[in-house]
């Protein structure tokens, strides 16, 4: 399978603090991607170089065979939904759609009228009077709308309530079956990650420490584990990885892998 | 691109019009009377000295609301770059940047090129349009006041400020740089608004450096665009200025007012003897107590003292109006490249 997103030794500084280090990975496409890790690990630092919003200080970076933000062509593949759902409070959900219909070539009118319709959301409500849930939906349905072949979500159910939280991931699921993309989806919620990824991309301390599909990781950890011992849960493996990472530092974890 | 930009803009550029139409029906309800009062006064077809006082006399009939107009007119075009540059210039990147919708646009199919071109163009242009549109409309109803300003040497009470075609700050309010101002104003808000990403600080360094341009460019650059012409005016003549004696027998005199160039703008004078060199100290025969003020001048006439004057004249003014705008759209063209640069280049 060709690979969607391709780093090579990419990291990012700010200042002194390397928020991004040495991060080289592969993710292959028609996975849903969970990039997990806790907070300041580097996850939205990575999504915001895939998207282009943020320029690489070492290493390269291809989204869909080129550096991004290449050329108009590439802006159109890759769908980005930023942390705290950014919108214009000033502009009602009918003028988001219509601006995502006039941003974007490939504008999907049908789909996005649909999903507004669907999720309940007065068109001619500004964006600012949304509840934080309402808002991440229109968010997405931008960065559906203009039909990607990569979706990108920054931390897309972090400020939701839990009620939300299931509603979202549902109707995410739900638009990625529907439209066969890749999606790269962050979060510091194991749960979240479990129920709509199958691969796992784990980022401690501004590293890479895990990456891979899900199954394939979690039956790789459950045969290193004592017999004794209960299965280990996706969730385990996970916990397990940051724990080694952020107590014992990166070449115990090397040794155990 | 320009839908959303326009969307954005919409309600400033609402405002911006209602400002424009109730600044016109003001002058327009008004500006007849003051032509009528000008017609009246014969400063039209007054020659040489003799229109002094006829300007004077219309001068001071535009008094109560034409004085309060003529001085809330020149406010507004004064003021309207400076107000463009902070609330339309400074919070057009920085709100983006304050609120994330940065992350937003840049993500849809439109490359950061053309949204900076976008948001640059469609306020920018409309800035410019309506602080030349304030500056045109108030230049025609102020022409009578300006034209008798050049006229008289000593304007009324009523009007301190921006009286003659180089007045401060009328200059700033007629012919084409309020145009350049507009367009240094808005680049500048938004330029300093992308450098620190927060619309109110932005505002306030906006306001700063505006302002700053604003006073060197009169103090510093203008005189200077030019080089000044140069002339001799005999103390026994009709004497606008100051004079100043002190007990030790030095003096000085300095000019306001050139009488062979109505309205040139004086930039520097001082008595000088026969051969053109600067005096200050007395000759003897002048001093004492018995030569009054006015003989004074006669005396010192006699001795061959005069005051030389450095001074831009009145042709110049559209030279330097031009040369001034020059300026302002370079700069305005400069910081504009800059902003598409610098968001190009992936900031944050």
């Amino acid at each position: 399978m060709t690979a969607v997103i391709e780093t090579e030794g990419l990291g990012k500084r700010y200042r002194r603090q390397w928020a991004l280090a040495g991060c080289t990975l592969s993710v292959p496409a028609g996975r849903v991607v969970g990039l997990v890790g806790p907070n300041g690990a580097g996850k939205s630092t990575l999504l915001n170089l895939t998207a282009g919003l943020l320029k690489p200080t070492a290493g390269t970076i291809r989204v869909l065979g080129d550096p991004p933000p290449s050329r108009p062509a590439q802006l159109a593949r890759v769908g980005f939904l930023a942390q705290d759902a950014p919108v214009y409070a000033g502009l009602t959900v009918a003028e988001h759609l219509k601006l995502g219909a006039r941003l974007n070539r490939g504008w999907d009118a049908g789909f996005a009228r649909r999903r507004v319709d669907w999720l309940g959301l007065d068109p001619a409500k500004p964006a600012g009077r949304l509840s934080g849930g309402q808002r991440a939906q229109l968010a997405l349905t931008l960065a559906i709308g203009k039909r990607p072949e990569l979706l990108i979500l920054d931390e897309p159910v972090a400020s939701l309530d839990p009620l939300a939280r299931r509603e979202f991931l549902e109707s995410l699921t739900e638009a990625i079956a529907e439209r066969g993309l890749t999606v790269v989806l962050s979060s510091h919620l194991m749960a979240d990650v479990e129920r709509v990824c199958d691969y796992l991309i784990v980022l401690v301390g501004s590293r890479v420490q895990l990456t891979g599909p899900a199954g394939e990781l979690l039956a790789g950890y459950r045969l290193r584990q004592d017999p004794g011992a209960p299965p280990a849960s996706l969730e385990d493996m996970v916990l397990a990885t940051m724990r080694h990472a952020a107590g014992n530092g990166d070449s115990q974890l090397e040794a155990q892998r | 691109m320009i839908w959303l930009t326009w969307r954005q803009f919409r309600s400033q550029a609402v405002s911006s019009l209602a400002v424009l139409a109730a600044f016109a029906i003001l002058l327009g309800a008004t500006g007849p009377h003051l032509a009528n009062l000008y017609a009246g006064s014969g400063v039209a077809s007054c020659h040489g000295q003799g229109c002094q006082n006829p300007a004077n006399a219309f001068l001071d009939q535009v008094s109560g609301v034409y004085s309060l107009v003529f001085t809330l007119g020149l406010a507004a075009v004064i003021l309207a770059p400076a107000v463009i540059g902070i609330f339309w210039g400074a919070p057009l990147i920085a709100r983006e940047f304050e609120t994330g919708t940065f992350r937003l646009a840049w993500t849809q199919g439109v490359t950061r090129a053309r949204w900076t071109a976008a948001k640059l163009a469609l306020p920018g242009l409309t800035a410019i349009a309506v602080t030349e549109g304030l500056s045109l409309m108030y230049g025609w109803w102020a022409a009578p006041i300006g034209e008798a300003a050049r006229l008289d040497p000593g304007p009324g009470p009523g009007f301190p400020l921006g009286m003659g075609p180089f007045g401060l700050p009328g200059f700033d309010a007629h012919g084409v740089v309020p145009a350049g101002y507009a367009a240094f104003g808005f680049t500048l808000g938004v330029t300093v608004g992308l450098l620190f990403r927060r619309a109110l600080p932005a505002m306030a360094i906006t306001l700063a450096v505006f302002a700053a341009a604003g006073v060197a460019m009169p103090l510093a650059v203008r005189p200077n665009l030019f080089p000044p012409a140069h002339a001799t005016q005999s103390l026994t003549q009709n004497f606008s200025g100051g004079q100043s004696v002190s007990p030790g027998g030095k003096f000085t005199f300095a000019l306001d007012y050139l009488d062979s160039q109505p309205g040139a703008w004086i930039l520097s004078s001082g008595a000088v003897n026969a051969t053109g060199q600067p005096v200050s100290v007395m000759p003897a025969a002048c001093g004492g107590a018995a030569v009054g003020p006015s003989d004074l001048s006669h005396c010192l006439a006699s001795h061959g003292i005069g005051v030389a004057v450095s001074y831009q004249p009145t042709s110049r003014f559209w030279p330097i109006q031009w040369a001034e705008t020059g300026i302002y759209l370079a700069l305005a063209l400069a910081l504009a490249g800059f902003c598409y640069w610098r968001v190009g280049r992936r900031v944050p």
